[in-house]
């Protein structure tokens, strides 16, 4: 442990040796400071790490729902595929070889959940359908039952890729959370309460050594005041020791002239 | 004269016309059907072809087995089987066959003009391009900039050229116009093929002239319903109808105004053959107007092999055994998604 202010090892001959005492009660009041912040700030953070972890529980149950969803909905579109090919034939070239751009497009937005952004994706139509008239000639009631599936599947895609990317950032920001609590909870708050305690040991320690200090000085004091009283005795026995005028106690003044 | 046809006709097609009974006694029956819908799997469906006509033509195949295998390999045959009539036909028989092929040679140019328009290269497309529909110009086709150099440089060779020139209007191509050419194409082929089977007279006409009726017809029927909530405009609507059919002209006038599904069918209702089709539609099976369309094109297909000496049989063996092709595809679909529930949606044929 060092002084506050130079972290040089405190001992007595200290360059703030003088108000010794002042730099220790200081301390004792910063830490003390200190130990509340970090108490205060731990609790705060965990506050956040709850409502991080319910947030993440929603979303994995919603992962699991739109997942078992999706394999429904691909299913049915890989179906409605086969029917359209049963009835129109082979339009799988015609297809490739149309497309230019693309027909439903994704926004990112952003999301706040407890300090943490979740990116969140929506998509939204652009153009017109440019395959309109394929199958015009045949199958084209089942193409445009294919169509909607897959479009059905697309936008289950969307969702899904939003849920999964905030699972993914979720998880970060919990897992960087629930460590930094743990630090704060299992190291600084130890580390200065641990200091607090040493400090509080030192300020004892100070005042007893004043204690006993005083006591000491008082011992001598009365050893002193013994000698000299034992001194002054033998001498007013030898008769040597002239009792100074005691102002109050005399009777005749030799310096007054008239009476 | 009704006579030339039994006296002349074995002379020049009567060893094809026994090869395609024969090939025709050998489509799937109503029984090997029956044996697919319970296959398994795919492996399962295999073992069953096996039997039947096909024998090992999935041999061949590495695992694992896919439908688009299954698919490929057996428009092969079919090729194969074609070709050889093809390369064994005499006049008017071979001109026959190359109006058979038209239908497929104007997907495959549709194909190869938008593959070359988004400058795709030539060999990708050739392997998506039907097998029956290939002429030799086809590597030509990249090196056309627009559309009247195409015409100009490739296509005045193939037989698809007079068709072309009803349709040369279009100058600049883009989605829309690509499937409207598309069509335009194919209603000229259309009427062209219907007017040499007329011409040709005899049985050949008495069979397959229905069935271009029919065939026209449907196309209007068809594209009327697909167009409905597009950006198809009426005249535009009205121009691809074939006019071979029975429906010309009052029937494709009243059709081209038609707004939604019980407008067509009240059209429909003025012509006997097409009423009960369309009362057949909706009902118990969930049936759709096109499967009642296939239904009926398959009964006079059947129909056709019932009269000797014509050229229908050669045309009837060809559509019922793409529409077998179809229903096998359908049921390896099913079996491979395991979505069994509309297996038996197929067209049966015998």
């Amino acid at each position: 442990m060092g002084c506050w202010c130079c972290r040089q090892w405190l001992n007595p001959v200290h360059h703030n040796a003088g108000p010794d005492q002042f730099v220790f009660v200081l301390a004792q009041t910063i830490m003390k400071a200190r130990l509340k912040g970090a108490q205060t700030g731990r609790n705060l953070l965990k506050k956040k790490s709850d409502a991080l972890t319910l947030r993440f529980r929603q979303i994995l149950k919603k992962i699991i729902e739109t997942k078992m969803l999706m394999g429904e909905v691909m299913r049915e579109a890989a179906f409605s595929l086969a029917e359209a090919k049963f009835t129109a034939g082979d339009f799988s070239t015609t297809v490739i070889q149309n497309v230019n751009k693309a027909q439903v497009k994704i926004r990112a937005k952003k999301d706040n959940v407890a300090g943490v952004t979740l990116p969140v994706f929506e998509h939204y139509h652009e153009g017109t359908d440019s395959y309109e008239l394929t199958g015009l000639a045949r199958g084209g009631e089942q193409l445009a039952k294919l169509k909607r599936n897959y479009a059905k599947a697309v936008e289950l895609l969307v969702e899904l890729a939003s849920l999964q990317t905030s699972f993914v950032t979720l998880d970060e920001a919990i897992k960087i959370t629930n460590r930094r609590v743990n630090a704060i909870e299992h190291v600084i708050i130890p580390r200065i309460e641990r200091t607090l305690a040493y400090i509080i040991t030192e300020l004892d320690e100070r005042e007893r050594e004043e204690f006993y200090r005083l006591k000491k000085i008082q011992e001598k004091k009365k050893i002193l005041k013994e000698k000299s009283e034992k001194d002054l005795e033998q001498r007013r026995a030898a008769g040597e020791v002239m009792e100074p005028a005691n102002l109050l106690a005399e009777e005749k003044d030799e310096d007054l002239l008239f009476e | 004269m009704l006579e030339s046809a039994e006296l002349y006709f074995n002379v020049d097609h009567g060893y094809l016309e026994g090869l395609v009974r024969g090939c025709k006694a050998s489509l799937l029956t109503q029984q090997d059907y029956l044996n697919l819908v319970q296959c398994e799997t795919l492996e399962d469906l295999k073992i069953h072809l096996q039997t039947t006509d096909y024998g090992n033509f999935l041999n061949n195949q590495t695992n694992p087995l896919t439908v688009s295998k299954i698919d490929t390999e057996m428009r092969q045959k079919l090729c194969r089987e074609f070709d050889y009539f093809r390369n064994h036909s005499l006049e008017p028989l071979s001109t026959f066959f190359t109006y058979m092929t038209c239908s497929y040679m104007i997907d495959n140019v549709i194909l190869l003009m938008n593959g070359a328009l988004q400058k795709k290269s030539v060999k990708e497309i050739l392997v998506k391009c039907h097998p029956l529909g290939r002429f030799t110009e086809m590597e030509a086709v990249n090196i056309a900039e627009t559309t009247s150099d195409l015409f100009n440089a490739v296509l005045v060779e193939t037989p698809l050229a007079p068709f072309f020139q009803d349709c040369m209007s279009e100058n600049t191509l883009d989605e829309l116009n690509i499937e409207l050419l598309r069509n335009k194409l194919y209603k000229s082929y259309l009427e062209a093929f219907y007017k040499f089977c007329k011409n040709h007279g005899d049985v050949t006409a008495e069979i397959m002239c229905p069935i271009l009726e029919f065939e026209a017809d449907r196309r209007a029927f068809i594209i009327t319903l697909n167009s409905f909530g597009t950006e198809l405009s009426k005249e535009d609507r009205e121009t691809l109808y074939p006019t071979c059919g029975k429906l010309y002209p009052e029937g494709l006038r009243l059709l081209a105004q038609a707004e939604d599904f019980d407008q067509m069918k009240r059209v429909a209702e003025h012509y006997g053959v097409y009423k009960p089709l369309f009362d057949a539609v909706g009902g118990s099976g969930g049936k759709t107007l096109e499967d009642v369309f296939y239904e009926r094109e398959v009964q006079m297909n059947v129909l056709a092999f019932n009269r000797q000496f014509h050229y229908g049989v050669f045309y009837a063996y060809v559509k019922l055994k793409e529409q077998e092709m179809r229903n096998i595809v359908w049921i390896a679909e099913c079996i491979s998604q395991r979505h069994r529930t509309k297996i038996n949606s197929y067209i049966p044929i015998l």
